[in-house]
């Protein structure tokens, strides 16, 4: 809210500059170019706007510029006609330009988006098969030592010395396996958070940069909730905008999945005593009956090419930083996610 | 059968490779077991029934290759696959070329058992059938030009007289390779000469 204000405010403070550019261009002398100056207006309204109110913003200041020639009856009319056309130039090229660089701007954010997700399922993939492999040869080797040993007890009379060879096999193989399981667990544990003191709105606000895209193209509405002035938190801030980058993303592929034609995520923070909250709402699919309890668990999903491992990492990321995440259905439609991060206290603040 | 086979297994994982041939001795058959393909190539095969127990994912030479250069090795075992991961294409080309099993491990026991028990009876036929072949061989191979020449319009079915008409000699001397012919293939009757040409021409 406070953002959009800001915006606003912006906006009108540009349009004063624009009436005094038009002002001025117009009692001087065709001699002087102020229209060229049109370019600055472009140029700092450029970030607010989207391409096609950019395109008009130009078309304005154009119409203006002719405007101010035709009102103006002062100096040189050949110098006024060139430096009418000059300024005209002016704005178009760099209108032209700004459009050309946002579109490579948010070619070059796809690419490198869509690379991020592949490396990661790419990772993933190979992680689990060579999982699978590590530990399935100590259990295959449990599994038929079992079956030995029981056909050297069927013996008559019962081998016990190789049965006993057997048991002692299995005993080593189960060690072996357990040492695996420790291993990959050490390994989805990952590094220990790097804790420091940061302003949370700020963290949220950087995921929502790069997600603005992705829900801009989906037509997803964005309502934020994100009051100034909350007290810092003590995280590890990559590993929580991981979790809000994940959050994100789910809520906006559930929109995509559902036909619901309100679309629109929901976004709000507050702090609960030592606490700070955040929930994410969406009127997308929403959580079907009885697999809420799931949702958390590895390897759990419900999406066709999904890993179920995003949730199941998200939780596992807000307990190392000492919050709890938790989801719920809405009605009449969608989910809502929350977590929580530690207020950082006084003795953090650095 | 179990007393004159023998199988070999290769597995780069030494506790899968023991308890392998714990099972199998287990069960009173013999086993071979190496590390690497490369392994089992310096040691050789031995000259019974055996099957090949194979792993897919190995350091050096993957089991899925080693099982596609074996015909050019000249190696003819059955072979079975057995691997910690493995996915439906993976086993269906594995089977496509030939291999009778290819199981998951961990695996069970028995299946595993069959198919190797399965493996060892088509080595057997398969030795059997090339044994017969050569014998076979060797007996045809003994008869002479003319006898030859008799005994394949012979099995065609035709009589004594047309045999003489077609290969331009008397009757009698047709009569006597005819009998030499059923003496030397050790054939009772004509339908038992018959089978002995067919598999004949089935295994040159």
């Amino acid at each position: 809210m406070a953002m959009q204000l800001r915006n606003r405010l912006r906006l009108v403070l540009l349009a004063g500059v624009m009436a005094t550019l038009f002002i001025v261009d117009t009692v001087t002398n065709y001699e002087v170019a102020a229209a060229v100056f049109y370019t600055i207006i472009i140029l700092t309204a450029a970030p607010l706007l989207t391409r096609r109110t950019l395109i008009l913003l130009a078309t304005l200041c154009m119409a203006l510029t002719a405007l101010s020639f035709v009102l103006t009856h002062k100096g040189n009319l050949p110098t006024g006609l060139a430096n009418m056309s000059v300024s005209i130039i002016a704005i178009v090229m760099t209108t032209w330009l700004i459009l050309k660089m946002d579109a490579a701007r948010q070619d070059a954010q796809d690419a490198q988006a869509k690379l991020m997700r592949v490396a990661r399922i790419k990772g993933l993939e190979g992680l689990t098969t060579s999982i699978a492999h590590e530990i399935n040869q100590p259990l295959a080797a449990i599994v038929t030592s079992g079956n030995a040993c029981s056909h050297w007890l069927a013996h008559d009379p019962p081998n016990l010395d190789r049965a006993r060879q057997a048991l002692e096999r299995i005993v080593h193989d189960a060690g072996r396996a357990s040492t695996i399981v420790a291993r990959i667990r050490s390994l989805s544990r990952g590094e220990a958070p790097h804790k420091t003191v940061f302003t949370f709105n700020d963290a949220v606000q950087e995921i929502i940069g790069v997600s603005r895209g992705e829900m801009e193209r989906h037509g997803i509405t964005l309502e934020l909730e994100l009051p100034p002035d909350q007290p810092p938190v003590h995280a590890d801030r990559v590993q929580i905008q991981q979790v809000i980058g994940n959050l994100l993303l789910n809520a906006i592929e559930a929109i995509i999945s559902s036909t619901n034609p309100v679309r629109t995520i929901h976004m709000a923070s507050d702090v609960r005593g030592n606490v700070l909250r955040l929930s994410i709402r969406d009127s997308g699919v929403g959580i079907p009956a009885g697999i809420r309890n799931h949702l958390f668990e590895t390897f759990w999903t419900t999406k066709e090419d999904g890993m179920g491992i995003g949730l199941s990492i998200s939780r596992t990321l807000v307990e190392a930083n000492g919050g709890q995440i938790s989801a719920e259905p809405v009605e009449p439609w969608g989910a809502l996610f929350c977590f929580t991060v530690p207020v950082a206290q006084q003795d953090q603040h650095q | 059968m179990t007393d004159d086979c023998v199988v070999y297994v290769i597995d780069d994982d030494s506790s899968v490779r023991a308890a392998l041939e714990d099972l199998l001795a287990s069960v009173g058959i013999r086993v071979l077991a190496f590390d690497t393909t490369t392994a089992f190539l310096t040691h050789g095969m031995e000259d019974v029934p055996g099957c090949l127990v194979l792993d897919v994912r190995m350091p050096g030479q993957s089991g899925i290759d080693f099982h596609r250069s074996m015909a050019g090795l000249g190696i003819n075992l059955p072979v079975i696959f057995i691997t910690g991961h493995g996915d439906i294409p993976m086993g269906v080309d594995a089977i496509k070329h030939g291999a009778i099993e290819f199981l998951t491990k961990p695996f069970n026991d028995q299946t595993l058992l069959d198919a190797i028990q399965n493996g060892i009876s088509m080595d057997q036929e398969r030795r059997r059938t090339k044994a017969e072949g050569l014998a076979l061989h060797t007996l045809w191979s003994s008869l002479s030009a003319g006898e030859q020449d008799v005994a394949r319009l012979v099995v065609r079915g035709l009589l004594n007289k047309q045999i003489a008409a077609e290969l331009n000699v008397s009757e009698i001397t047709v009569k006597i390779r005819r009998a030499q012919v059923m003496r030397k293939m050790d054939a009772q009757t004509l339908p038992d000469l018959v089978r002995l040409t067919e598999k004949l021409a089935l295994s040159s």
